[in-house]
């Protein structure tokens, strides 16, 4: 981010209204730009002087007192009517004319029920279209294509293809949502809602994805053998993994900060091409060789 | 073994109701001679010593070619091979319960010394099911000939080969030492390291957490190779005069040692970590360095700098094809996570040195992530 930030920007930041990306990069930039970082903080003494200065009128009860009263008022004529009409009318017609009397409070409660009932029934018809698909099948390419990024979401990620083409993101995403994240999404500011970190998609360099796929599949091909590896060969596996990783992150790094050397991408291939190596030696370790003829 | 025999026929001799004793009396005999011919059936081409028992010392021997291709496996225990002058491959073991030969010939001509032999290892727990092949806990020694190569591999014990003319091992954690190999090494551990010495051919040597070792290694073709790689083992070489000498690390130092083969292409490459170079004062080399500008190429030789390259162009997409041996089917393909990268570090800037050092005969090709380069005299 190179432009300098606008103050509705910078006041959604004060707020805690940004998402977490868009947090991390007004953070970044103002610990870079002067002017703006001037700005946030003459904008943050202003809010602080704002909030000290009604400080009072914001623990005041809301609404006024004037207000609640007028309501109160409102409600107690309201059940003194129906008290009234509820003695005129006796027996079942006077049942009948209780239910359909819409008072504020029965109001509400058919509301609640209403909605309850909406939902309820979105939630049916949804669970029914899931049940009534086939079996989950693994797509590569889906899979591959980074669509999906929290390991927790394989199972849409398995989604067979024709599934993935003709059904909308927000159909395939509404099994997975609880009521309860819901209700927070509507409550509750977008900053304090996401309880899970979510991996923002980083542009892969090109070339890096044949690694990636190929990395993949030895990774599961090492996962998928059911015999516990042998802990000296796990903890020297992990010890040289964690030394390959840290490479490739190096080198991933230099290169992308380096868009316009080969050399750097270079590094970052030989990186990669080393862990490629370590996983096919760990791969053929664990399927116990043999004679190999 | 006989004695007994000849008594129990002796009894049944004797007058009266012993026609039983004397039909028991054949029936045995006749049954060790069916277990003495099946025992030599399965040992076709050994020769088991007299007096053996269990827990002693096994000892067998076969006649081969004298370029024979043998394999030898076991999941654990010590393995030491050499080279002998005999036309016979002889093997030992105190721990095994069994040892036999397989022939694996093509053609099976029992005229003719094998040419292609397993030799098969089995404990107490695997001689009950002897379809467990490399599942023996056992130490083996074994003589082969002189222009023999050998396979050996175990997963958890040092292995050790000397005079054979090719050796191609194997072990997970232990430690694989070489010596006098003739025309082919090729040797992998996960955790051990790797020696190799006075040894000549075409060499591939690859350890993941271990130290590689090479002392005096030559050609024996022109083609010949060099090849060493680890993850974050050192490497040290020292007297390599293949022509061409490959070495890679991810996070050891490389120090090679010694005079360098006129023509000769010396490539190393590393993440972290430094490269030693040691060479004779007439050395002559051109290098070609791809180095951090965060770190140093020290030099003892004088280096004439040759004229500076030209920016590098904008990178091309491309498509390596990372190999990703056979075993890889079956499994479902999990998504791919991208994360952001741990490592948040200023700009890293590579720069591009290319010197002379005499007239230039050799090459040296160093590309170093994050370490510095040292030119020295020996």
């Amino acid at each position: 981010m190179t432009r300098c930030l606008d103050e509705g920007k910078l006041q959604s930041y004060f707020d805690g209204e940004l998402s977490i990306e868009m947090m991390e990069s007004v953070t970044s930039h103002l610990a870079s730009c002067v002017t703006c970082a001037a700005a946030a903080r003459e904008l943050e003494e202003e809010s602080a002087f704002v909030m000290s200065a009604l400080a009072a009128e914001f623990e005041a009860s809301v609404p006024t007192e004037r207000l609640r009263e007028r309501i109160n008022e409102a409600v107690l004529g309201d059940r003194l009517a129906i008290a009234q009409s509820t003695q005129k009318a006796s027996g079942l017609a006077g049942f009948f004319s209780g239910l359909l009397n819409f008072g504020t409070q029965r109001t509400l409660g058919y509301a609640s029920l209403a909605v309850v009932l909406a939902f309820a029934a979105i939630v049916g018809v949804v669970k029914l279209r899931t049940t009534t698909t086939t079996p989950p099948q693994v797509d590569q390419t889906t899979a591959q294509a980074g669509n999906i990024q929290q390991p927790e979401k394989n199972a849409v990620a398995q989604a067979s293809p024709k599934q993935v083409s003709t059904e909308t993101p927000k159909a395939e995403l509404l099994p997975r949502e609880t009521p309860k994240n819901l209700v927070a999404v509507s409550y509750k500011k977008p900053a304090s809602i996401s309880t899970t970190p979510q991996l923002a998609p980083v542009k892969l360099i090109p070339g890096e994805r044949s690694y990636l796929q190929a990395i993949a599949r030895l990774d599961s091909t090492i996962k998928s053998n059911k015999k516990s590896m042998r802990p000296a060969l796990q903890v020297e596996f992990e010890r040289n993994l964690a030394v390959v990783d840290r490479a490739i992150a190096a080198t991933r790094s230099a290169a992308k900060s380096n868009p316009n050397d080969p050399d750097a991408a270079d590094f970052m291939f030989a990186a990669y091409q080393s862990k490629v190596d370590l996983l096919n030696t760990i791969a053929d370790a664990r399927v116990g060789g043999g004679r190999g003829h | 073994m006989p004695t007994p025999v000849s008594a129990e026929v002796a009894d049944t001799e004797r007058a009266g109701p012993k026609l039983r004793k004397k039909w028991f009396a054949v029936w045995a005999v006749i049954g060790l001679l069916v277990s003495l011919a099946g025992s030599t059936a399965a040992n076709e081409h050994s020769s088991p010593q007299p007096g053996e028992k269990p827990g002693e010392k096994i000892d067998r021997t076969m006649t081969v070619d004298p370029q024979a291709i043998v394999t030898l496996c076991v999941a654990s225990g010590t393995l030491k091979v050499r080279g002998w002058d005999k036309d016979e491959i002889h093997v030992r073991s105190l721990d095994a319960a069994q040892i036999e030969f397989k022939r694996i010939d093509k053609t099976r001509d029992p005229a003719k010394p094998a040419v292609r032999v397993d030799v098969m290892v089995l404990d107490r727990s695997a001689a009950a099911n002897p379809r467990l092949d490399c599942q023996a806990l056992a130490s083996v020694e074994m003589d082969v000939p002189a222009g023999a190569t050998v396979q050996v591999q175990t997963r958890d014990g040092d292995i050790t080969i000397a005079g054979v003319a090719g050796a191609y091992a194997g072990s997970q954690n232990g430690d694989i030492m070489i010596e006098r190999a003739r025309k082919l090494v090729e040797a992998g551990s996960v955790g051990g390291s790797i020696y190799l010495k006075d040894s000549s051919g075409r060499v591939n040597l690859s350890s993941a957490g271990g130290v590689v070792e090479v002392i005096n290694v030559s050609p024996s073709d022109d083609e010949d190779t060099f090849e060493v790689g680890t993850v974050s083992g050192d490497i040290q070489l020292s007297r390599v005069s293949n022509p061409k000498v490959t070495a890679k690390t991810v996070n050891g130092t490389v120090t090679m040692t010694g005079p360098l083969a006129k023509a000769g292409y010396y490539s190393f490459t590393n993440m972290a970590g430094d490269v030693v170079l040691g060479m004779p004062h007439d050395a002559s080399f051109r290098l070609n360095a791809k180095v951090s500008e965060k770190h140093d190429i020290i030099s003892d030789f004088a280096l004439k700098y040759l004229s500076e390259p030209t920016p590098p162009p904008p990178a091309k997409p491309r498509t390596p094809a990372p190999e990703a041996k056979g075993k890889v089917s079956g499994p479902v393909v999990t998504p791919i996570v991208v994360e952001k990268p741990t490592v948040v570090s200023a700009q890293h800037v590579l720069r591009r040195v290319n010197a002379i050092c005499g007239s230039g005969d050799a090459t040296i090709s160093i590309a170093s992530f994050g370490g510095t380069v040292r030119l020295k005299k020996i």
